[in-house]
């Protein structure tokens, strides 16, 4: 595979997202009708950057996700990541992904989930010992590397899921809402800890959620949805400092003030979401 | 508490049956509405003769009634009277049970998991597949013999024939049942096809493996038997039929109580295993 000039991706962003479009065929019981998941949706996203990508449920948001990721194919439009047109079934390199479902292997321990990428990429088992280990302690799961995933809280999994892609250490972290499952203490947890880890490695995250306090908590801009078929709404920059700390931050003013001015343009699509 | 009572029930049950096959004959003249046809030693023995059958058979204890422990070489030359004494017959028969198990399920494991990974070869073998699979396999058995002669081979291969489907069933569900997520998942984070194959695909198969292992191993012994039913030179299932021609009750229960001692082992050691490997299931499915 020919690798891309560094000013080609310099020139334009990370992650390039041109008119894209998505549609599935509903099977023939429900008319056999094409039903538009994502319409003519184009946006970028710079090295460096936290993107939310926020929307209520079904407009379309994961679907775009899962098109980056490789996971299903564009209906038309284009995809390019770091200039790179990317191809379906073609999983790029630089590109790590977290589910939104337990995808952990149940029958491998912790230790063996985190370190599989490496083992994968043939990684000597030494230094792989010590990288899993790190990753352990930093998500803060010491003395559970030996344990299998089903003694795990759903918390605590979701943490090693998120090892078990930062281990080989993307450049690019696609997330399709990997907190959605958790309960909300959990979650404010959750944030934190992602927080302090990108604030150390600065990946370009596109994170996909519904929930508008975590896209508030966690990215520098907010790409707004509406409702099906999906289209790109909005584009909110989030300035609030760095480093950023998820619980004070809900208590600030500018915090109230963005919620609400996004809040109302969200309602609007939820409203127009129940009524389709 | 409770695990006391239940076991003062289990042995009293168990005692309670044995009395009534020891003695309940006696009462069968004098209360014959009560005490059916079925118990006549005839038949069925009694527990007593088939524990001294048991002993002789074993070359525990000589024809002279006297321990072949207390003389010397007395249990090397009853044990040399008979090339089907009851401890090579068990011998033969575990050992081709063991064979029969281990090449059903490696074989089965094989062809689950080729044909559940693929439409095409799974389309194309279902009509056969469901052909064979409504055969009883053990009607087999005389084929076999016939091709493969009275040796272990041929019960090496109706063992094969009956756990193979088993098995095969089991994986091919198995192997179909993986799920999309984890594949994705593994292909994301790096892996080859070849990869997903061998980290993913078979362990995900193997825990439907896994669970076919404690029938496979009863249906193995199942499997063996007959074979030796219809004709072998050695095993438990030779030594009942040629009890049975001899009209010794006795002698047939000892084969029986000697394979059903084999089959509770047998399976207890091959759950321990399964309980082993599947050791990274939540505890309440493993009990199950």
């Amino acid at each position: 595979m020919p690798s891309t000039p560094p000013e080609a991706a310099a020139a334009c962003c990370r992650i390039e997202i041109d008119k894209l479009r998505k549609g599935f065929l509903a099977p023939a019981s429900q008319g056999g009708r094409e039903v538009v998941a994502v319409d003519d949706a184009s946006f970028r996203i710079n090295d460096g950057e936290f993107v939310a990508l926020l929307g209520p449920s079904g407009c379309g948001k994961s679907t775009i996700l899962n098109m980056v990721a490789t996971l299903i194919p564009p209906t038309s439009g284009d995809i390019r990541v770091d200039g790179a047109p990317v191809t379906f079934g073609r999983p790029i390199r630089q590109v790590g992904y977290v589910f939104q479902k337990d995808t952990l292997f149940p029958w491998r321990t912790i230790e063996d989930n985190i370190g599989y990428a490496l083992e994968l990429a043939g990684v000597p088992a030494a230094e792989r010992k010590t990288r899993v280990a790190e990753a352990i302690h930093q998500a803060g799961l010491d003395g559970f590397g030996r344990f299998y995933p089903s003694s795990l809280s759903g918390g605590m999994r979701q943490r090693v899921s998120l090892m078990r892609t930062l281990i080989s250490q993307p450049e690019i972290l696609l997330m399709d809402e990997p907190f959605g499952a958790l309960d909300t203490h959990t979650k404010l947890d959750m944030h934190s800890v992602l927080l302090s880890l990108w604030e150390r490695q600065r990946q370009t995250v596109l994170f996909v959620t519904h929930d508008l306090g975590e896209a508030l908590t966690l990215a520098d801009r907010i790409i707004l949805m509406s409702a099906r078929p999906g289209r790109v709404k909005q584009d909110f920059k989030v300035d609030f400092p760095r480093p950023r700390d998820a619980v004070a931050l809900r208590e600030t003013r500018r915090y109230a003030e963005l919620f609400s001015l996004v809040w109302h343009s969200l309602g609007e699509e939820f409203a127009k979401g129940r009524s389709a | 508490m409770r695990r006391v009572s239940t076991l003062l029930w289990q042995i009293a049950i168990g005692l309670g049956a044995l009395a009534v096959w020891e003695w309940g004959w006696t009462f069968h003249d004098r209360l014959p509405w009560l005490v059916p046809d079925l118990l006549d030693p005839y038949f069925v023995s009694r527990p007593s003769v088939i524990f001294q059958q048991f002993l002789s058979m074993s070359c525990l204890v000589g024809r002279d009634g006297t321990w072949t422990f207390a003389a010397d070489g007395a249990f090397a030359r009853c044990m040399a009277k008979s090339e089907n004494n009851l401890w090579i017959a068990t011998y033969v028969t575990l050992r081709n049970t063991l064979w029969g198990f281990l090449t059903g399920v490696s074989s089965g494991f094989a062809l689950g998991l080729l044909l559940g990974r693929s439409d095409r070869l799974s389309e194309i073998f279902y009509p056969y597949i469901t052909a064979f699979n409504s055969i009883p396999r053990i009607a087999l058995a005389p084929i076999i013999i016939l091709a493969f002669g009275i040796g272990d081979a041929s019960k090496v291969v109706t063992a094969w024939l009956v756990v193979v489907f088993l098995v095969f069933f089991n994986t091919f569900e198995g192997a179909r049942a993986v799920e999309r997520d984890h594949i994705n998942a593994a292909r994301l984070l790096g892996a080859s096809e070849w990869q997903v194959t061998r980290t993913v695909i078979v362990p995900s198969t193997m825990a439907w493996l896994f669970a076919s292992l404690t029938p496979a191993i009863s249906f193995s012994l199942i499997g063996v038997i007959v074979g030796e039913f219809i004709g072998a030179e050695h095993g438990i299932g030779r030594m009942i039929i040629e009890a049975e021609a001899r009209g010794e009750a006795a002698g047939m229960m000892v084969a029986v109580f000697v394979l059903m001692i084999a089959g509770v082992i047998l399976s207890s050691l091959v759950r321990r295993l399964q309980a082993y490997l599947l050791r990274w299931r939540p505890a309440q499915q493993l009990s199950s």
